[in-house]
């Protein structure tokens, strides 16, 4: 009983001493309950299938910053991880029998395997070519599922797959709580010694390398990785959707997997996920308020892409860390963040400027 | 005295609101909800028609369901499933939990209706497909018969018999030109866009047309599905000699080919299937170079039943095009009626039964749903047609004298003069 108080105290006093100084920590942990509580306040089909489609696409999306963001390995092709996932899920779902808990981690790892292989003919390549040849292997992939329907099941796609669980409400915490572990996971790479090595290469290769990093290693290892996240949404995805289609593969996706992180705020994991979360069901919001307009078809993408461009136009570092820049700031000698009314550093007590 | 007043007036006002309350329950509309890319002719092309169907229907007071009649209350869903899947199923769900409808028709890209078909299959909902031609649609109701019963395909026609609709067409030209003109083998230029829906009509041409219609392969051309000129492909062609050319367009090509095709005067009668040709706008985007293209159908201005004339002038009136098959949501409409009103109730087990038995005349022809709920394809049922466009009027060519099936209004086939002229020689 001691051991249980002891505790409770000590995460009482991390959170009053490491939580609840910052606005940013605060709105994470406020953002964990929603995410946990929302089934508590409703079971509506409708809004637990968007949180749904768009915890599957935060995870995506934040695989996208770990190796974009973070290596600057500009990935123009995201969807292929996706995809891939999605049809090695469905294969394995279908063809063997699987059930989700086993086709989903081998679909991840057909999508590192996908990793390597585009990791390796991509390692020599930068920027605009790197970003170019990326966009051009889903389109590649997408011809083999026309080339092999018999395999892939062609225009259609494969379907009836097992269901993800056996309600909306344990789908979404499925989806939910692989989304925030999965989220912390690839947070604590970017924090590690590895993330480090990552942002080096980003910054400046030949400066990693001369420090004696084997950045090809590291590379392929941030390909692998973000193949590995991404491939556990595309078999959440093919498994909650029960099909697996070329649409997993469309440039489309790519694209958005991009709008979603810039608007967010890419190199920081937590914005591309508050992207999606902000994004995802705000199109909802504006279908459902556009119902009552019906003479107004067009206006929904159309005030998608306004917003968009009015928040890069505005917050060119994207919607997150123009946020939280807002509500803190950094103190100038021990670099540790505090809260933007704070006339000396929390840490080092430095006059805050 | 005042509190008094006070209370009458709340006791009158709360009778009125119950009495408000109590007749809109009892005359609670159906919902139905239509599913459609609603941004594209497709999706226009669903709501057109199912708006027509409600307002006739309304018009005559309502579905009677046991007793009463009640009004038909549609509900727009646009699925924008040609741009993103998840916004089609997000769509889908929002109709039946959030709208609540009670019934669904529509649906378009197969991979979009497959999700949605799960959506309604799980709310229970009767769905009725117009628009997806897979068969996979339907036989998910063989295969798993208590989930998909709710599911019924009333347009098109599956794919197995559009192609053999596409193949018929291919065979009366082909008759037509050695009859008429003497040719003794006919040659054949496969053109297909380039997309992966054509592909497997591409490998049943080339199999097919030699080896069970007696005609010859010229060559196979596949234009990007958006070309904005194919006259290198029909040279190629007319130096192949091809009497045919035989048409596998969905997109805009379809115009790109024909004009030019018409311009050309290249001497080959053009069959198929040509999307762009069925659309009344395609006589003035061809500068009349797209006369005498033949393409598979769904509504002309003939007599495949009593209401299809009607039905095609009154569409054309309102809207200024002739109807594209996903505007079958109006026969969905009517005959969802007959199934309500057999059943005298919209409860969907009760409406499934009567679905599976229904014989139903609608504007597209005869329905008659088989084992997977899939309509019925055939002489004396749904047929399909087959329009050529003759002098700036779209004529339905097919079927002519086809298992006993000529519809009134028809007119014969005509060659392009200059075919004709050319193969003479």
């Amino acid at each position: 009983m001691r051991m249980v108080v002891a505790y409770i105290r000590r995460v009482f006093k991390i959170l009053r001493a490491e939580v609840l100084v910052l606005p940013s920590r605060v709105a994470v942990l406020v953002f964990i309950a929603a995410v946990l509580a929302l089934p508590l306040v409703t079971q509506d089909y409708y809004i637990l299938r968007i949180m749904i489609l768009t915890s599957i696409f935060a995870i995506l999306a934040a695989s996208w910053d770990l190796l974009s963001g973070f290596t600057g390995q500009m990935n123009f092709g995201h969807a292929l991880f996706f995809g891939v996932a999605a049809y090695v899920t469905a294969l394995l779902n279908l063809r063997l029998g699987l059930p989700p808990y086993f086709s989903i981690p081998l679909g991840a790892m057909g999508a590192v395997l996908a990793g390597l292989i585009i990791g390796i003919p991509c390692l020599r390549l930068k920027g605009s070519y790197l970003a170019l040849t990326t966009l051009a292997f889903p389109i590649i992939l997408m011809g083999l599922v026309f080339a092999f329907p018999g395999i892939t099941g062609g225009e259609l796609g494969l379907s009836g797959l097992k269901k993800l669980t056996g309600s909306r409400v344990a789908d979404y915490y499925v989806t939910n709580v692989l989304m925030l572990v999965l989220g912390g996971i690839m947070w604590k790479i970017t924090d590690s010694n590895t993330g480090i090595i990552l942002h080096a290469i980003r910054e400046d290769e030949v400066a990693a390398r001369a420090a004696g990093i084997n950045t090809t290693r590291y590379k392929l290892l941030a390909f692998c990785l973000s193949g590995f996240f991404a491939g556990i949404a595309g078999g959440l995805y093919a498994h909650f959707m029960r099909l697996a289609g070329p649409s997993t593969l469309e440039v489309g996706l790519s694209f958005q997997v991009i709008i979603w992180s810039v608007f967010g705020g890419m190199v920081s994991i937590y914005g591309p996920i508050a992207g999606v979360f902000i994004l995802n069901p705000f199109m909802e919001v504006l279908r459902i308020f556009l119902d009552n307009f019906p003479s107004l078809p067009e206006m929904r993408m159309f005030i998608f892409a306004a917003l968009v461009l009015l928040t890069l136009r505005f917050m060119p570092e994207g919607l997150i860390p123009w946020l939280r820049d807002k509500v803190e700031s950094e103190c100038p000698r021990c670099k540790v963040r505090n809260v933007f009314f704070r006339r000396s550093c929390r840490i080092c007590n430095a006059e805050m400027t | 005295m005042k509190s008094c007043k006070i209370i009458v007036v709340l006791m009158v006002g709360l009778a009125l609101s119950w009495g408000l309350f109590l007749s809109t329950a009892a005359a609670k509309p159906i919902k139905i909800g239509i599913l459609g890319p609603m941004s594209f002719t497709q999706g226009e092309g669903h709501w057109n028609g199912a708006t027509m169907a409600a307002e006739e229907v309304n018009a005559a007071g309502g579905i009677l369901v046991g007793k009463e009649k009640r009004k038909i209350e549609l509900v727009k869903v646009d699925t924008n499933e040609f741009l993103s899947i998840p916004d089609a199923t997000n769509a889908a769900e929002m109709a039946v939990r959030r709208h609540k409808v009670d019934f669904l028709m529509g649906g378009f890209r197969t991979e979009a209706v497959l999700v949605m078909q799960d959506i309604a299959m799980e709310a229970k909902k009767v769905f009725i497909g117009c628009g997806a031609a897979h068969p996979q649609l339907c036989t998910r109701v063989l295969d798993d018969y208590d989930t998909y019963k709710y599911w019924f395909r009333l347009t098109p026609i599956n794919s197995s018999y559009l192609g053999k609709v596409d193949f018929i067409l291919l065979g009366t030209v082909g008759h037509i030109i050695k009859t008429q003109l003497g040719v003794e083998k006919v040659k054949v230029a496969i053109v297909a866009e380039k997309a992966a829906w054509a592909d497997p009509i591409v490998a049943a041409a080339q199999k097919v047309i030699p080896e069970k219609m007696g005609m010859e392969v010229a060559g196979v051309w596949r234009p990007s599905p958006v070309a904005t000129d194919c006259s290198a492909e029909l040279s190629a062609i007319q130096r192949a000699g091809a009497h045919i050319v035989f048409t596998t367009f969905s997109s805009s090509v379809g115009l790109t080919f024909a004009k030019q095709m018409g311009e050309l005067k290249v001497p080959a009668a053009p069959v198929g299937i040509n999307v762009e040709s069925q659309k009344t706008g395609f006589w003035e985007a061809t500068n009349g170079a797209g006369n005498y293209v033949l393409t598979i159908n769904t509504y002309a201005p003939v007599a495949i039943s009593d209401t299809t004339i009607p039905f095609v002038t009154e569409y054309r009136k309102r809207f200024g095009e002739t109807p594209n098959y996903t505007a079958g949501t109006h026969d969905a409409i009517k005959l969802l009626q007959v199934a309500i009103e057999k059943a005298g109730s919209i409860d969907s087990d009760k409406v499934v039964a009567e679905l599976e038995k229904i014989d139903y005349t609608g504007a597209a022809g005869r329905v008659v749903f088989d084992k997977s709920h899939d309509v019925t394809w055939g002489p004396q049922y749904v047929t399909s047609i087959g329009t050529q466009w003759q002098d700036g009027e779209i004529q339905c060519v097919w079927p002519y004298n086809w298992e006993g099936v000529t519809y009134e209004g028809s007119k014969p086939y005509q060659l392009p003069p200059w075919v004709v002229e050319y193969w003479k020689k």
